[in-house]
């Protein structure tokens, strides 16, 4: 039983009206004959409707003249129509054709790098070394070497714990896996000197073990060494000892800014023009666009990679440029007001060395011009200084 | 010669369709009904179908009919069907045979 319509609908059949006085005669012979015949629907007393194999069409023909019915066509399906429509239109096909060969042959580069799991480490040095190693963007899939490339990632960072490179689609996922430095723990067994890490003015040192070389109030520079890893002693020699010990400093944070009187604001109104532009690897094409009628703009550009699906990368960027349109205003500062915004610009710029230090002293300097305030901000905090350093012999 | 034949049949387990020009009627719910092994189509209407099969005549009443199926020896209707009858020839045969 022909009941497999993919089949039927892929080699091609014709629906067809059948008229005539002797329709059982017509259908009994068709059986007869191994003509297949499905879909069969009565329509009135003369009439029925059928479908039929294209390539037992012709045979009806015979049929036809012994029974004295009338074939007619009523509609054709299937896929040699389909195909016959379309041989025509050669450069259609031509084209299509074109289409996939040039898919399946970019799916063999290498269209995105993408590197994950990555904190401290800058995801551009790892791309960087991968591209040493043949991994770049536009090279054969089947030339990259992963075993390499992994090797030298872990051979030239010491801070890459494991690397992992998944090649799926054109997209190239380098998975790292950083690793924390190792601190550099000092063996008590071993002798050392607590050395200064930035200048300042001792105000209290405290020697669990060692010689204190310096007093308080005694200025101190970065390598000095606060503590000496040794003991002497009146009877005794040069003895090497692990030194110990805390030393706080007053510690002197300075910043300066120069505040503009007239400062010009930017506000943005909120009006952004948009343009567009494609990006074939450095050949950029701009979509017709004139510039924005803005007078003064800021221009965002954003790249968007192309992809067919999750990760199929086509090596064609779309870059959107965003004009956002601002209107400057002038501001004129009291000299009062400039000092302020010197020193809270001050404390921000200093926040990251001041963050949870004691602050024993602040000192701001203002020194005037005819445009400007110069504001100098002076913090004196009180911190711990001293680390261990290894006494070389 | 024949009722040897009929029993080897048996021994052998063949089918009664197969070994036998017995038509198949298999209904599929309301609304289908398969037929194997068939003769010809005696009339098709959309309320009738008149099969004729070796032993004899099927009738087929129903509503929208179709013959949605048909080849040489199988042949799948599909439609509303009321009742199916049949016209067995080959008592009347073995009644006459009997004369």
């Amino acid at each position: 039983m022909n009941s497999n319509k993919l089949l039927q609908y892929i080699e091609g059949y014709v629906n067809i009206v059948v008229e005539g006085y002797y329709i059982e005669r017509f259908i009994n012979i068709c059986s007869n004959k191994q003509i297949d015949l499905w879909n069969l629907k009565r329509i009135d007393s003369i009439t029925i409707n059928a479908s039929i194999k294209i390539s037992e069409f012709k045979k009806l023909k015979q049929i036809c003249k012994k029974t004295k019915c009338k074939v007619k066509i009523k509609n054709k399906k299937g896929l040699p129509f389909i195909v016959r429509k379309y041989k025509k239109r050669k450069v259609f096909i031509g084209f299509l054709l074109l289409i996939i060969i040039v898919i399946i042959s970019l799916s063999n580069f290498v269209w995105n790098i993408d590197v994950e799991g990555t904190t401290s480490i800058n995801p551009q040095e790892i791309i960087n070394i991968a591209k040493e190693e043949g991994l770049d963007i536009g090279k054969l899939k089947g030339s990259i070497d992963t075993k390499k490339v992994i090797n030298q990632i872990r051979l030239k960072r010491d801070d890459v714990a494991w690397a992992g490179i998944e090649i799926k689609g054109t997209n190239v996922k380098i998975k790292i896996a950083e690793a924390d430095k190792k601190p550099e723990i000092i063996d008590e067994s071993e002798f050392c000197n607590i050395v200064a890490d930035k200048d300042g003015i001792i105000s209290k040192v405290s020697a669990r073990n060692g010689t204190p070389l310096v007093k308080q109030g005694d200025v101190v520079k970065k390598g000095d060494i606060i503590i000496a890893g040794w003991l002497e002693g009146k009877y005794t020699d040069k003895q090497y000892v692990h030194s110990q010990g805390e030393v706080t400093a007053k510690v002197y944070y300075t910043s300066t800014q120069n505040v503009e009187l007239k400062e010009v604001q930017k506000i943005e109104t909120g009006n952004i023009d948009k343009s567009y532009a494609i990006k074939v690897n450095n050949f950029q094409i701009n979509l017709p666009k004139t510039l924005p009628k803005f007078q003064k703009y800021d221009t965002i550009e954003t790249n968007k990679k192309l992809k067919l699906f999750s990760d199929f990368y086509l090596p064609i960027e779309i870059v959107e440029k965003e004009y956002k349109e601002y209107e400057e205003t002038t501001i004129i500062h009291s000299i009062e007001e400039a000092k302020q915004i010197g020193i809270d610009r001050a404390a921000e710029q200093l926040q990251e060395n001041l963050k949870d230090k004691k602050i024993t002293n602040k000192e701001v300097k203002v020194k005037s011009e005819p445009n400007s305030v110069e504001v100098e901000v002076i913090y004196e905090v009180e911190e711990k200084i001293g680390i261990e350093e290894k006494i070389v012999f | 010669m024949r009722r040897k034949a009929r029993k080897l049949d048996e021994i052998l387990e063949i089918p009664v369709e197969l070994s036998t020009n017995n038509p198949k009627i298999t209904i599929i719910g309301f609304e289908r009904v398969l037929i194997e092994n068939y003769k010809g189509i005696l009339e098709y209407q959309e309320y009738f179908i008149r099969l004729n099969t070796y032993i004899g005549i099927i009738n087929i009443n129903g509503f929208n009919l179709n013959l949605e199926e048909m080849t040489s020896d199988d042949l799948l209707i599909t439609g509303k069907i009321e009742s199916i009858d049949f016209e067995d020839l080959s008592e009347e045969d073995d009644a006459e045979n009997l004369k």
